[in-house]
């Protein structure tokens, strides 16, 4: 067999007594804590667990408030916890004499509530400038129970983006109600009993149809356009195209 | 979280607008994490213009094959800091190699880097420097005598022989060493491109345009230094070789702008939904850093001046200005490629509905002067590898004393 060269000799000698340090190390200095992959998990649950505790959790507070936990679980913001709202309360459970912070004050609420194009529709957002000013929110809405004192007059207090982007466009002189049918009931439960939309091509053709009376539309032929398209399957009515 | 950091969420929801959640309004990757792709990638680099000496044997470059070497060295050292500085707690960082992670690209940080360094840079320039070692033990005095004797593992063969074997071994490490680079840099453009829930990273293009920018800012970092180096060591910088480092970075400028204009285009063309954010991130966020900085300035400008040095035959001073500050050009282009990529990607909603603005720390532990020491850290590491290994090495005619 050659020999081989007198570098690589020294080198694999090297690499050698690195090899075993590094896995004498592994295997007989580590305890098993850190190399075993379970045990380096549970390590680091016992790690978290040392760390004070802030939150009580969802559950606990029931034990001694019954009635608001109670009107929580029963109305819209029954998927919050009480400590959303009250912050962390282990140590109002740890001592009674501390009191969690229970939020008065008018810039709390709009966290969740300010107009934010990116909330999704339908989801209740206020103009804070413009929503009863200088009036904490607790006034007029019980956070426990937040239906708002009386039915919605406008339907743009939930459908804030549409309303919007509506003002700036061709059919900002139409009210909600010309293309949409909303009971009473729709205001009381949204999600429940959904208003209507425009169910044919005759609707929008009321005004858009070539032998319609109106002035400064744009005119079309309801039997060539679109084919069996309803209108709104293209164009979008809150915001249709410039001229 | 606590209460303080809440509320600060909550003032920072209020002054912005599209952002859903208070978790996702703050830029948790600072200009740390910018550093760290900045670095690996001239790590990368300066490696293959290193390689392209042995594997493609291009002889003209042999003054910068052993300054290439030293420079991945000195920067590969100092990659891990933004890291470690970025995630705190350095008594744990031991603990990735300990319970590898193989389903975590993240977690296999540690062996892509380990595997780079030892295996490849440190082998390598261990082979390319033995000889010199070894002579340099016998003719410096103590104790500078011993550390080139411990560094050379008391080798003292300077055999023909043993002189070839160092030259296939050094061949075959930088055989393995391209696809290391490949891979060491490749891996960082993975770990942004692989996260699918960010439109701005998520391609499979980012490992490739990655690469190649690293390619680009190591072979200008390469340039600069041997530009700066030769005459502090009154040396005359040879042009051919200087002809040659500045043509392989304008190929390399080619092949990234061709990459990169690819990936907008292919954004562009394909129009998913995070579209219109993200034009707006460009125009508004990124404006300066991305069209300014990293397009005009760091690849037009350059790439017009190398291109124009090609067309026009110019002395050699013009040449030398001209090199000089296309690869400045080039470093600032990059650097703000990995600006914009890292702090650009978390500078939009997950909404796709508002932009949040990144205000830099000064002094903090992220912050601009930690970050300036980390990119100066590597050039005085390098000061000190030059001064022990200096790449003219020791005189030819020492080998005549070849036991």
């Amino acid at each position: 067999m050659r020999k081989l060269p007198d570098s690589l000799v020294r080198l694999l000698i090297v690499i050698a007594g690195l090899a075993s340090v590094v896995l004498c190390i592994r295997f007989l200095v580590l305890p098993r804590s850190l190399t075993d992959m379970e045990l380096h998990k549970q390590s680091a649950v016992e790690r978290e667990l040392e760390k004070p505790i802030q939150f009580a959790g969802s559950g606990i507070c029931q034990e001694c408030h019954e009635d608001e936990p109670a009107t929580l679980a029963a109305g819209y913001h029954s998927t919050l916890s009480c400590e959303t709202c009250h912050g962390p309360a282990q140590a109002h459970i740890d001592d009674f004499e501390y009191k969690p912070k229970a939020p008065r004050q008018r810039d709390f609420c709009p966290v969740c509530h300010m107009y934010d194009p990116s909330r999704p529709t339908g989801f209740p957002q206020i103009n804070p400038i413009a929503h009863n000013p200088l009036l904490p929110c607790i006034e007029c809405h019980d956070p426990h129970d937040p239906v708002p004192p009386e039915t919605p007059r406008s339907c743009e207090a939930c459908h804030a983006e549409i309303a919007r982007m509506k003002a700036v466009s061709h059919h900002v002189q139409l009210e909600c109600k010309v293309c949409h049918e909303a009971t009473n009931e729709h205001m009381l439960h949204p999600r429940a009993e959904k208003p209507t939309k425009p169910a044919n091509r005759e609707f929008c053709g009321s005004c858009h149809a070539e032998d319609s009376d109106t002035v400064a539309t744009p005119h079309i032929d309801l039997k060539t356009h679109g084919g069996r398209y309803l209108c709104w399957q293209c164009h979008y009515p809150h915001f249709p195209e410039a001229s | 979280m606590n209460l303080d950091a809440i509320s600060a969420s909550e003032n920072i929801l209020r002054e912005t607008t599209g952002f859903v959640f208070p978790n996702e309004i703050d830029v948790l990757w600072s200009i740390m994490i910018v550093v760290y792709p900045y670095l690996t990638g001239l790590v990368a680099g300066a490696f293959i213009l290193a390689s392209l000496v042995k594997i493609f044997k291009v002889r003209e470059l042999q003054p910068t094959y052993r300054l290439s070497l030293l420079t991945a060295l000195a920067f590969i050292l100092i990659a891990p800091l933004p890291l470690v500085l970025h995630l705190g707690h350095p008594e744990r960082s031991y603990e990735i190699f300990l319970t590898p992670q193989l389903g975590s690209a993240m977690a296999m940080f540690g062996f892509v880097y380990a595997w780079y360094l030892m295996v490849v840079l440190l082998l390598e320039i261990w082979f390319e420097y033995r000889r010199d070692m070894v002579i340099w033990a016998r003719e410096t005095k103590f104790p500078l005598s011993w550390i080139y004797r411990i560094l050379s593992l008391f080798s003292n063969d300077l055999s023909q022989e043993g002189l070839n074997f160092d030259k296939r071994a050094t061949r075959l490490i930088t055989i393995i060493g391209i696809p290391s680079a490949f891979l060491l840099h490749g891996y960082v453009g993975f770990i942004f491109g692989s996260v699918k829930a960010n439109p701005w990273w998520s391609s499979v293009l980012m490992p490739i345009v990655f690469l190649f920018s690293a390619i680009v800012s190591g072979i200008a970092l390469v340039l600069i230094l041997y530009m700066v180096l030769a005459p502090m060591r009154g040396e005359e910088i040879n042009m051919k070789c200087l002809d040659r480092v500045a043509a392989f970075l304008f190929y390399a400028v080619i092949v990234d702008f061709s990459l990169e204009a690819l990936d907008f285009i292919h954004r562009l063309y394909e129009s998913e939904e995070s579209i219109h954010i993200l034009s707006e991130l460009i125009v508004n966020k990124l404006f300066l850093s991305l069209v300014v900085i990293q397009i005009l300035l760091g690849m037009i400008v350059p790439l017009a001046m190398l291109a124009g040095i090609r067309i026009f035959r110019a002395n050699a001073e013009l040449r030398k200005l001209i090199y000089f500050v296309s690869a400045i050009l080039i470093q600032l282009g990059i650097f703000s490629v990995r600006w914009n990529v890292v702090i650009g990607g978390q500078m939009f909603s997950k909404s796709f509905r508002g932009l949040t603005t990144y205000k830099m720390e000064m002094l903090g532990l992220e912050g601009l002067l930690l970050a300036l020491v980390l990119l100066a850290l590597p050039l005085v590491i390098l000061a000190v590898l030059l001064r022990f290994f200096p790449p003219t090495g020791s005189p030819a005619k020492d080998l005549s004393a070849s036991t």
